[in-house]
């Protein structure tokens, strides 16, 4: 082993944080990644996946129905003994934050990459520390990466740390959205992977799931006097970690030439004033005091490199000699007096009766807001005049939050659609056939509904040529009056509601893409209670629609059951893509079987997604709600009758649920003028069906066989740049597997329509 | 061995691509930074703005080189670039592209336009301005714009060399589309040589932007409490001209048969209907494209069964003269 290690070439390469990190998750070798995309960190997947098409690594990708589900995996795995990887940001981080404790306090080691981003509400992509700093008490060693460098060189100390006998915890790398994790910079990687190999070591499993002659039994139900020592062990482990991280660190930087520490200062020995400013706001930060220098002026630079466990000692013997001491947080603990590395840092220097740091704090660069070298120089004099005077005026504030235009007279483009115009015309009616059980919808004139005002209006941000609006068109032109609609998470609500502008122009709600449907039904009852109770106009009325992508019903399939199975007053559309559009396209169960996506690459090793479609329209039939329904923008008659028939069902019975086959010209990989063909050949080849389930009568309204319109699934399939390697002959076998499957959903949809009973 | 021509204060030299997404600014920057780190030695960085990174929306790219030994530490945008390149000209009417140039900055436009036509255009205070028809030679050569601007920065750079960036071309390129590294070549080495450059003069007839952030009108004082939007409908304000790449529908009246089709199929709702009466009947009639909010996806042109929307160059229609108003 050791010839291998002596041979530890490096690699100058441009890469990124995220490719840095899927680099040294190569090398690792991991078995298992539980994984669910969210920016900024879904490009780690994506790389590793790309990898793994190419045959590269043998890590098991699994891609969770959500982050919970993606960290529940990543748990199991880690039960089972073996290396196990994950990488999240902001809400995703919070979803799966539950298992954070379950994975440190059953002591199972693996590695997170948290890349930072703002936590919703309102929705934020971009970096700040909000998500990280919910980590500081799940028991986690968190290491971070104030550049891609680190990003590849933390991931692989974090192995080590956390598989050391006495320590035996998970371990978060944290590095900055899109500063550090989109940023290219010259790194260096170890050519072969046996150093990478050699350095942490085979992986020496404890108790675990998979031995047959030792069953153990893994989480039990410990209340006191017990979990109190499980607890004491883990701040044990963690006091083991403080003992060893400076000797890997050691050892790392001897095989690299990278040598890194606890804490990272920045000409702070004969400081008087300095700033404390983790990850890549330290960097520049350096070019303020460089500045400051050189006039003159005694300032210094502070950062800890390891958050867990907390460098007490080297932080205090950092602090010794400074007179002032700016803590810059990229978080907040709400009216806790600044940020948590605000909290800690006076709570540690505290403990030091020769220490004399003034310390306030500043809040800076929330939701992604740039850093440039002159705020620093603002944050670094302002510590100065701290140090000379001796005094904190202003312990607590905001960097860069502006008051707005207090003069400005906010001005609508347009008045709430008047309640005479916001109809479908007189004589449009909705008559029920008894003996069939299907409702018909008559006087439906598409010419005439023109005119009707636009709920959802012009100037939204979509890619030329989106399937949502579309969508969202045919379906508002079968609603009669008021509505209120909920949005998911997705391109429709991104595209639609930058802030301070939205295209809406009826009342809008997002909530996070796990929970509109829940949050709906809540808002819905909110309705009916205010109404019973006399607080609303008997004659007010809404309709409710929540508007959600395919992703949306991946990770939001349970809030969706649930709603369905409680049978509230409200209509789900669903707009399906077939992929996570919102993040550059990941899978998502929807997507069609053997399509390449970011995290299902075509290539050597991986023939793209490995399973088939979900049928989501079945999968709701099944909880029994009144209607269900599926439309396609090729058949805009079809489309608009079945809304106006959601709208009656949603208003008289209960839940509806409609969904939508929605072209994504930029995920697709097809031209954005032909997507009327491209849906129209989705449909004809029946991986879409038109048809309804009204009160569990199911009904084809559109028979592309009794036509002789239907096609082979190929004749989609090559429509598209995501799909057209199936009709080349290495995917022969797959695109008779499709096929197959195709034809036996249409078969059972079939027989369902020929018998009522079905 | 390449020596940079100017560096700021901390050592840098800048470039800024200013794009919209879908034309591959992003890549042109990933490929700069590698030419320029791997292929000629420099130290640097590369990265871009992210938004909703959607295509047609606004995007930035950003470059930086020091010398090898230099390190980088400054992670926020550039704001006083040396090199500005601007992949899609429209932009100009809705952001300060050129904010932050000065009288030495070297700026690389994507038009069909003279030279004095696109500097009065860009209202280009000073400087230098290389002008490219990227459209027309990437049309020509069946290629993505990127590699056809790259072409005339590296002109405009004066330090890059040509060999080096059609390294990191061939590099990026063949890992995955080999079969495009020829015809990107070829597009590049047009850009290089298809310039026409005019030294702009300090005529104060435009005056130079400095770099600075602007305030929202919306802050902590006046804002709805919970980011809660009260204006309703606001996005009509915005312009999306800029999202289309050259090509748009263009409505003829007389083919049209008012079928609803091009209404059902446009995502950006820019068919603009009003009622009349016809034989005594009211109805609704098609009076044609509000290309304020058109993007240029050409699906009312596909779908429109009776030849009444055709696809034109943008050059060709007077879209301020053409385009309707729309009634909510």
């Amino acid at each position: 082993m050791t010839e291998v290690i002596t041979e530890n070439k490096q690699v100058t390469v441009v890469k990124s944080g995220n490719e840095m990190a899927a680099v040294a998750a190569k090398q690792i070798n991991y078995h298992v990644m539980g994984f669910y995309p969210i920016t900024p960190s879904t490009q780690i997947a994506e790389t590793v996946d790309e990898m793994k098409a190419n045959g590269e690594h043998d890590i098991k990708m699994i891609p969770g129905d959500g982050e919970h589900g993606a960290a529940g995996i990543c748990y199991g795995a880690a039960t089972g003994g073996g290396r196990v990887f994950n990488a999240t940001s902001a809400n995703g981080l919070l979803y799966s934050l539950e298992q954070l404790p379950v994975q440190s306090g059953t002591r199972f080691p693996m590695v997170l990459n948290v890349v930072t981003r703002s936590f919703s509400g309102p929705l934020d992509i971009k970096g700040d520390h909000s998500d990280l700093m919910t980590t500081l008490n799940m028991g986690w060693i968190i290491l971070l990466a104030k550049d891609p460098q680190r990003g590849y060189d933390m991931n692989i100390i974090a192995v080590k740390i956390g598989e050391q006998e006495k320590v035996r915890l998970p371990v978060i790398v944290s590095s900055d959205g899109f500063f550090t994790s989109h940023q290219k910079r010259r790194v260096q990687y170890f050519e072969n992977k046996e150093t990478v190999q050699g350095f942490i070591g085979p992986f020496k499993a404890g108790n675990h799931a998979l031995d047959a002659a030792h069953p153990v039994t893994i989480g039990p139900y410990m209340n006191e006097p017990d979990l109190i020592n499980n607890k004491k062990q883990l701040s044990l482990a963690m006091a083991a970690a403080y003992e060893a991280l400076p000797g890997i660190f050691e050892e790392y930087g001897k095989l690299s030439g990278r040598k890194y520490s606890m804490v990272e200062t920045f000409e702070l020995e004969d400081a008087e004033a300095a700033l404390f400013i983790l990850n890549s706001s330290f960097d520049t930060a350096k070019e303020a005091v460089i500045r400051l220098r050189k006039e003159g002026k005694k300032v210094g630079l502070l950062a800890a490199n390891v958050l867990r466990p907390w460098p007490y000692h080297e932080l205090i013997s950092a602090c010794k000699n400074l007179r002032a001491l700016c803590v810059a947080d990229r978080q907040d603990s709400f009216s806790g007096q600044g940020g948590n590395m605000t909290l800690e840092l006076k709570a540690t220097l505290q403990d030091d009766p020769q220490n004399r740091t003034r310390v306030f704090s500043r809040i800076y660069g929330l939701g992604g807001k740039d850093f440039y070298v002159g705020d620093a120089v603002a944050l670094l004099n302002e510590a100065l005049e701290v140090a000379v005077s001796g005094r904190v005026k202003n312990r607590y504030d905001y960097l860069g939050a502006s008051s707005g235009d207090l003069n400005y007279q906010a001005e609508s483009m347009l008045e709430p659609i008047p309640q005479a115009k916001s109809g479908l015309p007189e004589n449009f009616n909705l008559v029920k056939d008894e003996t069939t059980g299907i409702t018909k919808v008559k006087g439906v004139n598409l010419r005439e509904l023109t005119g009707m005002p636009k709920r959802v209006v012009s100037g939204h941000r979509a890619c030329p040529g989106c399937g949502i609006f579309p969508n969202l068109n045919l379906f508002l032109k079968g609603i009669s009056g008021n509505v209120v609609v909920l949005f998911q998470t997705g391109c429709a609500m991104v595209v639609t509601t930058g802030f301070p502008l939205t295209s809406f122009r009826v009342t809008y709600i997002h909530n996070l893409f796990q929970n509109g449907a829940a949050t709906l039904s809540g808002l819905v009852e909110m309705f009916q209670e205010k109404k019973r109770r006399g607080e609303i106009p008997v004659d007010d009325d809404f309709t409710f629609i929540m508007v959600t992508g395919d992703g949306g019903q991946d990770i939001g399939m349970g809030p969706t059951i649930g709603t369905a199975l409680r049978n509230h007053k409200m209509i789900i559309l669903e707009y399906d893509n077939g992929g996570y559009m919102n993040t550059g396209y990941q899978m998502s169960f929807t997507t069609p079987f053997a399509a390449k996506t970011t995290t299902s690459h075509i290539g050597p090793a991986q023939h793209g997604k490995n399973f088939f479609h979900k049928d989501t329209a079945q999968i709701i039939a099944a909880t029994n709600i009144p209607y269900v329904c599926t439309v396609a923008e090729c058949n805009p008659l079809d489309y608009v009758k079945k809304a106006a028939k959601a709208q009656k069902y949603s208003s008289e019975r209960g839940l509806v649920y409609v969904k939508a086959i929605s072209a994504c010209p930029l995920n697709w990989g097809d031209n954005p003028r032909l997507e009327r063909r491209v849906i129209q050949a989705g449909v004809d080849c029946c991986f879409f069906p038109l048809y309804e389930v009204e009160e569990g009568i199911t009904n084809i309204t559109y028979d592309p066989e009794k036509l002789k319109k239907k096609t082979p699934v190929g004749d989609w399939l090559k429509m598209m740049g995501r799909t057209r390697h199936l009709i080349e002959p290495e995917y022969a076998q797959e695109l008779e597997m499709f096929q197959d499957e195709v034809d036996r959903r249409w078969e059972r949809l079939k027989a369902r329509h020929e018998h009522s009973l079905l | 061995m390449s020596d940079l021509p100017v560096r700021d204060e901390y050592g840098f030299y800048e470039i800024r691509l200013e794009s919209i997404g879908g034309l591959g600014a992003n890549l042109a920057g990933k490929i700069l930074a590698e030419a320029g780190i791997l292929n000629l030695g420099f130290n640097g960085s590369s990265f871009s703005s992210y938004g909703s990174e959607k295509r047609g929306s606004p995007v930035k790219a950003f470059i930086r080189f020091c010398d090898s030994d230099c390190e980088v530490r400054i992670n926020s945008p550039v704001t006083e670039p040396h090199l500005i390149a601007v992949f899609q000209e429209n932009l100009k009417q809705i952001l300060p592209v050129l904010m932050g140039m000065n009288d030495k900055t070297r700026v690389v436009v994507n038009t069909a336009r003279t030279a004095p036509a696109a500097r009065d255009f860009l209202e280009m205070p000073g400087g230098t301005l290389y002008c490219v028809d990227a459209l027309k030679i990437s049309r020509e050569e069946k290629v993505k714009l990127n590699t056809t601007i790259l072409g005339a920065v590296c002109r405009a750079s004066g330090f890059l060399a040509k060999e080096a960036l059609e390294q990191a071309i061939s590099d990026t390129l063949g890992k995955k589309y080999a079969w495009l590294v020829p015809a990107n070549l070829k597009a590049f080495n047009r850009g290089f040589e298809e310039v026409e450059i005019l030294e702009v003069p300090d005529d104060g007839k435009y005056p130079f932007q400095p770099f600075r952030e602007s305030p929202p009108r919306w802050g902590y004082g006046n804002a709805p409490i919970g980011g809660t939007i009260t204006e309703i409908a606001s996005t009509l304000r915005n312009d999306l001209s800029a999202s289309r790449e050259g090509l748009l529908p263009f409505f003829i009246r007389d083919n049209c048969t008012d079928c609803t089709l091009c209404e059902s199929t446009c995502p950006d709702y820019c068919y603009v209907w009003r009622e009349v009466e016809k034989d005594g009947r009211k109805t609704m009639v098609n009076t044609g494209i509000n290309y304020q909010y058109c993007k240029g996806c050409l699906r009312c042109v596909d779908i429109c069964p009776s030849q009444a929307i055709e696809a034109r160059n943008e050059s060709e229609v007077d879209t301020k003269k053409l385009s309707r108003v729309s009634i909510w």
